[in-house]
């Protein structure tokens, strides 16, 4: 076959070319550690790799949701531990004062410890968190929950239960509503205190005893609502510790999903490398030497 | 006799020079673009008779012709032709393939912080700070979309200009083929030689003109070409050529479309199917195929974003305690009449439902008597009478102002403009309705065990003008209740399903539990609701809830489709552009392997000539010898 210079030129200079592009190409996804540099390189891996980001990118949101959650329910977990507290001394005190050595004076001035405890007591229901959210009003959350008015202690807020995305399908509550606290249970804590308070700045021991009765029956329901309160909130921080994990987990399968969609395997495209590369050297070489023929040159 | 021995010596002289002054042309041009190799046909000259017999008279030349196949050379321009329309196709759709290259880049980040920034806020609804970072992530996720669209709007101008220079070079390529037709055709009249050197160039002319665009060579019997373009329209016949020109697109200003302009002055745009192959051709149909779709495609969705967020925000109610407005602000679909209209009618076009939109854009004619809609992707028509507007389709609503005249047509792009025409509807950080409008409650007091839910305000919007009314449900029995408040035509005695939603004024709630006679619970305002995120997390929530294309796709489904149908046809074209490089490289190979000069073979011919013209300088220098003999003998 009859074979022309330029031929033989164009031919050579193509090939070269080709393999320089695809040398160049190798050695593009080895500087990046990425298989896929353009959609066209694997046009299913690239659309299936933004999927995957958006559900880490979520998952990740997620995570940081629940650390809000788990910051708003250690408060209210704390406030209602401090109400434990409080309520527990407050029984002690009612106790004590049921003491028959005691006179006017005396009760009078356990009343005036109670006023304090009471005052106390709406202040922990009128908690705000960091951000200055009162924690038991509902959706209110710049009113105070609670508030003194002349007919007693009134719940200003409303039924709202503020909810935090915490999981692709879970919702959940990070607030208690205030009345269903303080004032739920078949009790009043706040009426618990005044009338007690009443009782013990009325002289005389007249319905002392009954009143007593009453007012520590009502410190028990108390104590139970809000250890049933603070139970729930105690499930619901371990089962965020629980969508932690499985978070964490998830990242992981979701990073290795990534990488299998977009990275480059080294030892393949090093091996790939070597061989371009030494494709590109011979036909290098057996251009120069078959160009380097030439009938001319022995004229 | 001696004279007859110097004459044949000479013509053996003038062949060997010849065939010495041909093989030095053919190394002169060996690297000359579409030169044919050419060779020297001799032949020996008439004999004489002499009586005795017939006595040679030498040689002589009777023609130097290239060495050239028409066939090959058609199969290399079609080749070339095909070529270079995958290219310049390829070439332009790498762009769109970079662009989209960089996962980081892309849409697909902004998309992902608008949403932290929206989930941010449903955790903190009152906090101004995650408001402030939420409006600024919306305001990032508009630059994106906005970015990206001009970029594509960037390559629909360089398109434009790429059109307007190709088809300068096809007339230029055009003039100069009808010239050499003249100087051909002239040259072998006169001679009756064939002027080799002009048919390469001409050759080498229709090679160069099948880069810009498909072209045919039908060959006339005087030896000039006649080319023909797109669905046969006559580029060159003889000496005489049409033009291509510009024309801005009588439908949309923006786009400039390729015209014919016949030799008597008659100009038409030539379609996209008349003017396939060449560098022309993968332009129009780069444009018409992947970047217009491509524009369509973002901007179905940053329209569908826009009004499902739009559609939920409303519903909401912001931090000052008013309903929740719109988000985003959102291009309309762009209406084009055809400029060659004679009637005055307008059309308007709206979107009515994004999850029905397509990608396409839509031509609407009117024939006299009924509408036809062309969804142009598919070529899907929809025929409606003039009764039947205001007219619907894929999600678009259409209405055209009065009766337009027969034949009139429009354009129709509902999509287009969606990315460009992005905005943030809102400045201040309040304006987030991150709450709902309505909460329930139990009334304190019940006796039962019944409880009632949050509440939702029905889509779509707009809201129930009496949605923010007290409404109070009062239980007259464990299994029947009444419902009392403005908007709620005060029913009595309904019956009670535990769980089953109750509904009035654009909201539904459900109670469930056993409730005792004489309880209630009221539906109302949500008055200073600022730690309520239920519409933040309604809005979160439309990230991966399936908006789009009919209900099958989310924002980052669409999304992610268009990245990889860009993908998937930059590398069909990446393959198929190298399959026709490997085409035209043997169809190439096969012309030059005929008519390429090989310098080895030049380098023997030399020799051969200079061995003939030595040998004939022999000859001659014997005939003179022989004369000097005839000389002597007189003396």
């Amino acid at each position: 076959m009859r074979i022309s210079t330029q031929t033989l030129f164009d031919s050579g200079a193509a090939r070269i070319g080709d393999l320089q592009s695809s040398l160049y190409k190798t050695q593009q996804q080895l500087a990046t550690g990425r298989r896929v540099l353009t959609p066209s390189d694997d046009p299913i891996a690239a659309a299936r790799a933004l999927e995957v980001t958006q559900s880490q990118s979520l998952n990740t949101q997620y995570g940081t949701n629940r650390g809000y959650a788990k910051d708003s329910l250690a408060m209210v977990d704390g406030t209602l531990s401090s109400v434990t507290e409080l309520l527990q001394n407050v029984k002690t005190t009612a106790i004590s004062a049921g003491n028959g050595n005691l006179g006017d004076g005396e009760r009078a001035s356990i009343a005036t410890a109670l006023q304090s405890s009471l005052d106390q007591l709406v202040g922990l229901a009128n908690t705000r968190d960091a951000l200055g959210n009162y924690l038991f009003s509902g959706f209110q959350t710049t009113t105070p929950a609670f508030a003194q008015t002349a007919t007693g202690v009134q719940y200003q807020g409303d039924q709202g239960q503020r909810l935090i995305q915490v999981d692709s399908s879970r919702q959940m509550a990070v607030s208690s509503q205030g009345q269903a606290v303080f004032q739920g249970g078949g009790q009043d804590m706040f009426k618990t205190l005044s009338d007690l308070i009443t009782q013990l700045n009325t002289p005389g021991t007249t319905g002392l005893s009954a009143a007593l009765t009453t007012a520590d029956n009502n410190l028990v329901l108390a104590l139970n609502n809000v250890s049933s309160v603070r139970a729930s909130v105690g499930s619901r921080l371990q089962e965020l510790d629980a969508l932690d994990s499985a978070g964490s987990d998830k990242n992981l399968q979701y990073s290795q999903n990534l990488s299998n969609l977009q990275d480059i395997d080294y030892t393949q495209a090093l091996t790939d490398l070597s061989k371009q590369q030494m494709t590109l050297e011979a036909a290098q070489k057996s251009f120069v030497q078959i160009s380097g023929l030439s009938l001319f040159k022995l004229l | 006799m001696a004279t007859n021995i110097l004459s044949i010596g000479q013509s053996a002289l003038t062949a060997a020079q010849v065939g010495l002054s041909t093989t030095s042309h053919n190394i002169a041009n060996a690297a000359t673009p579409g030169y044919s190799r050419q060779i020297v046909i001799q032949g020996a000259a008439q004999a004489q008779n002499f009586g005795y017999g017939f006595m040679g008279q030498g040689t002589e030349v009777s023609t130097v012709q290239r060495v050239y196949n028409d066939y090959l050379g058609i199969q290399a321009q079609s080749a070339q032709a095909s070529k270079s329309g995958l290219d310049s196709y390829y070439t332009q759709i790498q762009q769109i393939d970079n662009l989209l290259a960089d996962p980081s880049a892309g849409l697909s980040p902004a998309l992902q912080d608008f949403f932290s920034g929206i989930q941010d806020v449903a955790s903190n609804p009152s906090n101004i700070p995650s408001r402030q970072s939420a409006l600024s992530s919306a305001d990032s996720l508009v630059a994106r979309f906005q970015s990206l669209a001009g970029r594509l709007d960037e390559m629909s101008q360089g398109v434009n200009s790429q059109i307007q220079s190709s088809v300068s070079v096809i007339n230029s390529y055009a003039n100069q083929i009808a010239q050499l037709n003249d100087a051909i055709s002239k040259a072998q009249r006169a001679t009756g030689q064939p002027p080799n050197d002009l048919l390469d160039q001409r050759d080498q002319l229709v090679l160069d003109l099948n880069k810009e665009i498909k072209a045919t060579v039908v060959k006339q019997g005087d030896g000039s070409y006649n080319v023909f373009i797109g669905n046969g329209q006559p580029l060159v016949v003889g000496v005489t050529t049409s033009k291509l020109t510009n024309m801005t697109s009588p439908t949309d200003p923006s786009k400039i479309e390729v015209a014919y302009q016949a030799s008597n002055g008659s100009t038409v745009i030539i379609g996209e199917s008349g003017l396939a192959g060449g560098n022309l051709g993968g332009l129009i149909e780069f444009r018409s195929k992947t970047l217009e779709p491509a524009q369509n495609a973002l901007g179905r969705v940053a329209i569908g974003l826009a009004s499902t967020v739009n559609a939920q925000h409303r519903l909401g109610q912001d931090l000052n305690g008013n309903l929740g407005g719109d988000l985003f602000t959102l291009a309309s679909p762009v209406v084009n009449a055809n400029s060659g209209n004679t009637g005055s009618a307008t059309v308007t076009a709206s979107i009515s439902d994004v999850n029905a939109l397509t990608t396409s854009d839509y031509r609407l004619q009117y024939d006299g008597t009924n509408y036809t809609l062309t969804r142009l992707s598919d070529n899907t028509a929809t025929t409606f009478a003039p009764a039947a507007l205001p007219k619907t389709v894929d999600g678009v609503t259409l209405n055209v102002s009065t009766a337009p005249a027969a034949g009139d047509s429009f354009l129709i792009r509902p999509t287009v403009n969606g990315a460009s025409g992005l905005g943030v509807a809102i400045t201040d950080p309040a304006l987030l309705a991150a709450a709902a409008p309505i909460r329930a409650a139990a009334t304190t007091g019940n006796t039962g065990t019944g409880t009632i839910s949050a509440g939702s305000v029905n889509t779509p919007p707009p809201p129930n003008a009496n949605l923010q009314q007290p409404v109070t449900i009062t239980f007259t029995s464990p299994t029947t209740f009444n419902v009392t408040g403005t908007g709620t035509g005060n029913p009595t005695g309904l019956t009670y399903t535990p769980g089953g939603t109750i509904s009035y004024n654009g909201w539904s709630t459900t109670i469930s539990g056993t409730p005792a006679a004489g309880d209630s619970f009221t539906v109302g305002p949500n008055t200073s609701g600022v730690g309520d995120s239920r519409n933040a997390l309604l809005l979160g929530a439309l990230q991966t809830t399936n908006t789009l294309g009919n209900g099958t796709t989310s924002y980052q489904g669409a999304y992610s489709q268009f990245v990889s149908q860009i993908g998937n046809k930059t590398r069909e074209l990446e393959v198929t552009s190298s399959a026709a490089g490997k085409l035209l490289t043997e169809a190439t190979q096969s012309v030059q392997n005929e008519s390429g000069v090989n310098l080895d073979e030049e380098a023997s011919n030399l020799l051969r000539y200079q061995q003939a013209y030595q040998a004939a300088g022999k000859v001659m220098q014997i005939a003179s010898q022989l004369f000097d003999v005839l000389l002597t003998i007189g003396q």
